[in-house]
């Protein structure tokens, strides 16, 4: 018995402390430095969090080029989609316009009396937004977070917290920035979290992703009054992002309030970054 | 000349593995998601590689791709990094302990490897205060270990023609 355990032991040690003729490191050693290495990303230190801008935008950059291929393909096949799917999109799209153009004389209208009242409440009708805009750079989603790179960082004065858009739609927020590149979690992540307003109620609640395309409502009042096609605004509670950023449409769907998304997260080439407001 | 073809051609299909090893952590394919399923393509070719041929794999090499896939990832560093090492641990305890090399015993030795390196992926994720979809982690420990042996079939091919 004790034999057996000893042979155990002797190939434990021999599995984590024995190194190749050409290995420099022994797998205990990794290990060591992997520990310490979470423990690291921990501590939010300047000369820390530049070595690690520094190593992540090299890998970003690599990234780049190593996913040249895949994306070659990717888009190869799109292409082909779109063309079979031809006639039916401009089906749709014939459909769509019709349907804006009907909205549009409606919209001018409450354009108008939007402006009325504001003037009304002596609220300041326009506030200028210090957008930057940047083309996303690695958009190859862990199956586990849905975020992506983008090829700005803090020297186009990009910041953690940052509102991002597409167009004027609310998709995401910074949530890591290096030299040149940054990250950004997008509103369909497990680790997003939003303030959010909805139209017409009014009512506050918390835009939780799922992981999936659809974010939930959370936080809602008990007695709410929300119905289907209801917008879904950025609330702007606690200044983290400027208020009345569109984001997207209730759907009710088996009992759960889901947020349909105004913009196709996974159709996403250029974004825009909100810098703050200009004063 | 031929000399030369086949030094060339050996040396090309040792090198194959770290090649990608690299591409699949730097292009974000360790994991290959598909419509119903997923399967982490980076934990089948460390395994099979420590446990079959350590001296074309090193586990430096193993470490680095880790930290590449965090990075790609946006994952804290470190948290592939380790959960590939624990499977090399466990890939080289098995080459130590087991003298026949079958497919069955290799598919076997797989699953206490997954579950060990999933479980640190999942605590350190948890100690680093990152939520995932922990659905989809199970299902691709379900789908890698039933993959296994495809791999198992493609690497035993490069194998050989790194011997040949």
């Amino acid at each position: 018995m004790d034999t057996s355990r000893e042979d155990v032991g002797i190939s434990i040690r021999s599995a984590l402390l024995d190194k190749g003729t050409k290995q420099k490191f022994s797998l205990f050693v990794l290990i060591i430095i992997s520990v310490t290495f979470i423990f690291i990303e921990k501590i939010e230190t300047k000369p820390l969090n530049h070595i690690r801008s520094f190593i992540k935008d090299t890998i970003y950059r690599g990234a780049f080029v190593a996913s040249i291929p895949s994306k070659g393909f990717s888009s190869v096949s799109d292409y082909i989609e779109e063309h079979v799917n031809l006639y039916n999109n401009y089906s749709q799209l014939k459909k769509e316009n019709e349907e804006i153009k009907n909205t549009i004389s409606k919209t001018d209208f409450l354009k108008l009396e939007n402006t009325q009242l504001r003037r009304l409440i002596e609220e300041q009708v326009s506030s200028n937004s210090n957008l930057v805009s940047a083309r996303v750079m690695l958009d190859k989603q862990s199956p586990y977070l849905n975020s992506f790179i983008i090829n700005s960082g803090s020297n186009k004065g990009i910041k953690n917290g940052m509102a991002v858009l597409d167009g004027k739609n609310f998709i995401g927020r910074i949530v890591d920035v290096n030299f040149f590149s940054s990250r950004v979690l997008l509103v369909s992540d497990l680790n997003s979290k939003i303030p959010v307003m909805i139209e017409p109620s009014a009512h506050h609640a918390i835009l939780s992703g799922r992981g999936t395309s659809k974010p939930t409502l959370d936080y809602l009042p008990e007695k709410h009054t929300i119905q289907d096609d209801n917008k879904v605004y950025t609330s702007g509670k606690e200044g983290i992002f400027s208020p009345g950023i569109p984001i997207g449409k209730v759907k009710i769907e088996n009992d759960f309030i889901t947020v349909q998304l105004f913009s196709d997260l996974s159709q996403i080439t250029f974004i825009n970054i909100n810098l703050g407001t200009i004063e | 000349m031929a000399h030369i073809y086949k030094q060339s051609k050996l040396k090309f299909f040792e090198l194959l593995p770290v090649l990608l090893l690299f591409l699949i952590s730097l292009s974000g394919n360790s994991i290959l998601n598909l419509k119903f399923f997923s399967i982490n393509i980076h934990y089948i070719l460390v395994y099979f590689w420590i446990l079959r041929q350590p001296r074309i794999l090193g586990y430096g090499f193993v470490f680095l791709s880790g930290i590449i896939s965090d990075v790609v990832f946006g994952l804290p560093f470190g948290v592939n990094a380790l959960s590939l090492l624990i499977i090399a641990a466990v890939a080289a305890y098995v080459r130590n302990v087991t003298v026949r090399i079958t497919l069955i015993n290799d598919w076997i030795s797989f699953i206490p490897a997954l579950l060990l390196a999933n479980f640190i992926y999942f605590f350190s994720l948890y100690f680093s205060n990152y939520s995932i979809d922990y659905s989809h982690l199970f299902v691709n420990s379900i789908f890698t270990f039933i993959f296994y042996p495809v791999l198992w079939g493609i690497f035993s091919l490069i194998l050989n023609l790194t011997k040949s």
